[in-house]
């Protein structure tokens, strides 16, 4: 035992010291991108490295892992078709497992050892918030952060580098209430919300509508997958429809549920939740064989959309995306997950063409700013990139789910956080089609 | 009325749940002294077989089976291969080993099934039964976990306390020198503990996947709870295991449907600190404290 604990304790102090070393040796490594003007980090002749986190492994895995699979098709068809003024896109992916732990660890790779030009998509409210800090403080661009948290965009002077790109959660919300109040104006409303700022937000915006007829409101705790209480308190308050801000794994577990309780009222679920194949797959089996195809499962479940998905395969964007695909996909078939990852990676490809044959950190910023409310793209509404705001797509529309489809029951509709009006979109982003080549110009 | 019932039957079944797993660390603890926390992922992993069996178009029950007596054969391999070469070190240097496999086989399986969410079949129906107005939030397969739960209890109390084997299993695990004195072939009653835990530790992983959502991290929170009932009901006692179990699923449902689902880890907390307090050896703890 007594030489057991000795060795432990020279091996720890071997540990210790390396670790001691190793931190030394970061923080003294010159920063080439400060000693020259013409120098900057991540950018060379012929290429551009950028990078992101996200969960590749864990509990957040499913879906959002397939994400960062969507961006590099696109940068590889980008880069087959000559690349961003004559530079190719080097895209490094490193996995969080969805813990801010990690985020902090593999994003100091990222920018220290990997020394990636600009963060891209980076995933998650609670893992993107360990590192938004360090990003700002190292001045390294945050672009269009994978999550409707609305710390990326509202408050710019704080976080100049950082810039969301989904609609907000409160802006969703907004629209969400405003519909149900329009639609369903004698309904109880029931809300089933994740405790964090998803749901936080995301009940700010509903209440600006529904503050009286919201007669119940139950969270339930990523990751405790027994949510029978909480439903049962929406049953017993008698709700006539139920808006859920929590993520596709729980839209699962809430229809199991509620048939278990023999609980049917209107569903609401929010984008996050909403994908009809995912939640589909996962209930197909408990159908009992009364229904074949699961995706029916959620038949009349009302969801929000802003960005074309895969059930409109005609679409002249999901064309694109299914062209990127087929030449440099990774395998596999193109999911709605994919399609948000290649529509992220446009509006990338857009700003970096802004930011002129010479990209700068700053320069890529100033370009958004300037330019980023008329960035053509597949989003159904503009950006609201200003100098003053780093929100991304103003706007959605309400949809109702068939057959795996989702039926517009809205035109697109526009708002902004606060007490903006919401709004029909008359920018006519929703029409866009994409340039011949698929490549932005800027 | 209607909110209580609910939240009561539902608190029941997963209580039950949690009273398998403890089921099954009262086993292992009962017949090697140890407890076992790579007892989730080994169930897990059983669980995945019976999904791939199923997936292949087989019945439920041939992968239900297959799911058990995997448990069992892997039950033994970890004794004979992993924790042999430990037994006779301080009982701590085990239970850190079981830490270690609990890592090990979590990656393994989501490096062999993918960590994506799959949902596992059940064999009755999952819509609630209906009397009258009311309606009782059991299902075909709720009904099904109580019944074998119960069963399983009843089998340990008849085996540790009818049986010549559950004997000299109790007693190879308490004193192994005095057993061997008295002719008990101890190795084999320690491997035949730990198969016998693992299988039961299947079954509590194929009662909770039922019907649910499964990847390599679904058992995880039962292992706290599980852990948590089986020391309420005093490590010992199967049948406070299952009374531990109920106890920790009706107060958290409870607490999750009219507090909140935030402080369920608090009250899980606050349940064990208060039973430990007034019984320090768990409610059904006959014996005097003994020492890890």
């Amino acid at each position: 035992m007594r030489t057991w604990s000795r060795r432990v304790a020279v091996f720890t102090s071997v540990l210790a010291a390396g670790a001691v070393l190793a931190a030394c040796g970061a923080g003294g490594r010159p920063d080439e991108g400060k000693d020259s003007t013409e120098d900057v980090v991540g950018v060379t002749e012929d290429t551009i490295k950028i990078g992101a986190h996200f969960p590749l492994t864990g509990v957040a895995a499913p879906g959002y892992s397939e994400i960062p699979s969507g961006h590099k098709a696109y940068y590889d068809y980008v880069n087959a078709n000559g690349g961003v003024h004559g530079r190719k896109i080097e895209f490094v992916v490193r996995d969080d497992a969805y813990n801010p732990t990690q985020t902090s660890q593999v994003t100091n790779e990222l920018v220290l050892k990997d020394r990636i030009f600009a963060m891209v998509g980076g995933l998650g409210t609670p893992t993107h918030s360990a590192v938004v800090d360090f990003l700002n403080g190292e001045k390294v661009p945050d672009l269009f952060v994978s999550s409707g948290s609305l710390q990326w965009g509202d408050d710019v002077e704080s976080k100049p580098q950082t810039f969301g790109w989904q609609p907000d959660y409160e802006t969703e919300g907004k629209i969400i209430g405003k519909w149900v109040s329009e639609n369903m104006p004698n309904a109880r409303v029931g809300l089933f919300l994740q405790d964090d700022d998803f749901g936080e937000d995301g009940e700010k915006g509903v209440r600006r509508y529904l503050g009286d007829q919201i007669v119940a409101t139950e969270r339930y705790t990523s990751g405790n997958t027994d949510v029978a209480p909480q439903v049962a308190a929406l049953q017993a308050a008698n709700v006539d429809i139920v808006l859920g801000f929590n993520t596709p794994s729980y839209t699962a577990l809430t229809q199991l549920t509620a048939n278990k309780l023999n609980f049917d009222p209107k569903w609401f679920y929010s984008n996050v939740g909403s994908d009809p194949e995912l939640v589909g797959s996962l209930l197909a089996r408990f159908s009992e064989g009364a229904v074949k195809d699961g995706s029916s499962l959620l038949d009349g479940v009302v969801t929000t959309e802003y960005i074309p998905g895969v059930d409109t395969p005609d679409d002249p964007w999901v064309k694109l995306w299914q062209e990127v695909w087929d030449k440099h996909g990774s395998g596999g078939k193109l999911t709605n997950y994919r399609v948000y990852g290649m529509s992220q990676a446009y509006t990338f490809v857009q700003a970096l063409q802004s930011a002129g044959p010479n990209p700068t950190r700053e320069g890529i910023v100033e370009a958004i700013e300037q330019a980023g409310k008329e960035f053509d793209g597949p989003a159904l509404a503009p950006f609201r990139y200003s100098e003053d705001s780093h929100m991304g797509i103003s706007g959605l529309r309400v949809s109702e789910l068939s057959g795996g489809k989702a039926n517009p029951l809205t035109p697109v509709l526009t708002t902004d956080i606060g007490d903006a009006p919401i709004v029909k979109d008359h920018s006519g982003a929703a029409s866009d089609a994409p340039p011949e080549d698929g490549i932005p110009t800027g | 009325m209607q909110q209580f019932l609910t939240t009561a039957l539902t608190g029941l079944t997963q209580g039950m749940i949690y009273a398998a797993f403890a089921l099954a660390l009262v086993l292992i603890w009962r017949s090697t002294r140890i407890v076992n926390f790579a007892q989730a992922p080994m169930a897990m992993i059983t669980v995945y077989i019976a999904l791939v069996i199923i997936d292949a178009g087989y019945s439920y029950w041939l992968g239900f089976a297959a799911a058990l007596l995997s448990g069992l054969l892997l039950g033994a391999v970890v004794e004979r291969v992993a924790i042999r070469p430990v037994e006779d070190k301080p009982h701590i240097n085990a239970v850190i080993l079981t830490l270690g496999l609990f890592i090990v086989i979590h990656a393994l399986a989501a490096v062999i099934f993918g960590s994506n969410y799959r949902s596992f079949p059940a064999p009755f129906g999952l819509s609630g039964f209906r009397v009258g107005d009311v309606n009782v939030a059991l299902t075909g397969f709720s009904v099904f976990t109580i019944l074998a739960v119960l069963a399983v209890m009843l089998l340990l109390v008849l085996l540790f306390r009818f049986t010549n084997v559950g004997l000299m299993m109790r007693a190879s695990a308490f004193n192994q020198e005095v057993a061997r004195l008295l002719g008990v072939r101890v190795t084999r009653m320690l491997t035949q503990g730990w198969a016998l835990a693992a299988m039961v530790g299947s079954l509590s992983g194929l009662l909770i996947a039922g019907g649910n959502l499964v990847h390599p991290s679904y058992m995880d929170s039962v292992v706290v709870f599980g852990f948590v009932a089986a020391v309420l009901g005093g490590l010992d006692s199967p049948i406070g295991a299952v009374v531990g179990g109920l106890i920790l699923g009706v107060s958290l449902s409870f607490v999750s449907g009219y507090i909140g689902s935030e402080v369920i880890a608090l009250a899980a907390l606050v349940i064990l600190m208060v039973v430990l307090l007034l019984r320090p050896g768990g409610l059904f703890s006959h014996a005097p404290a003994r020492r890890v």
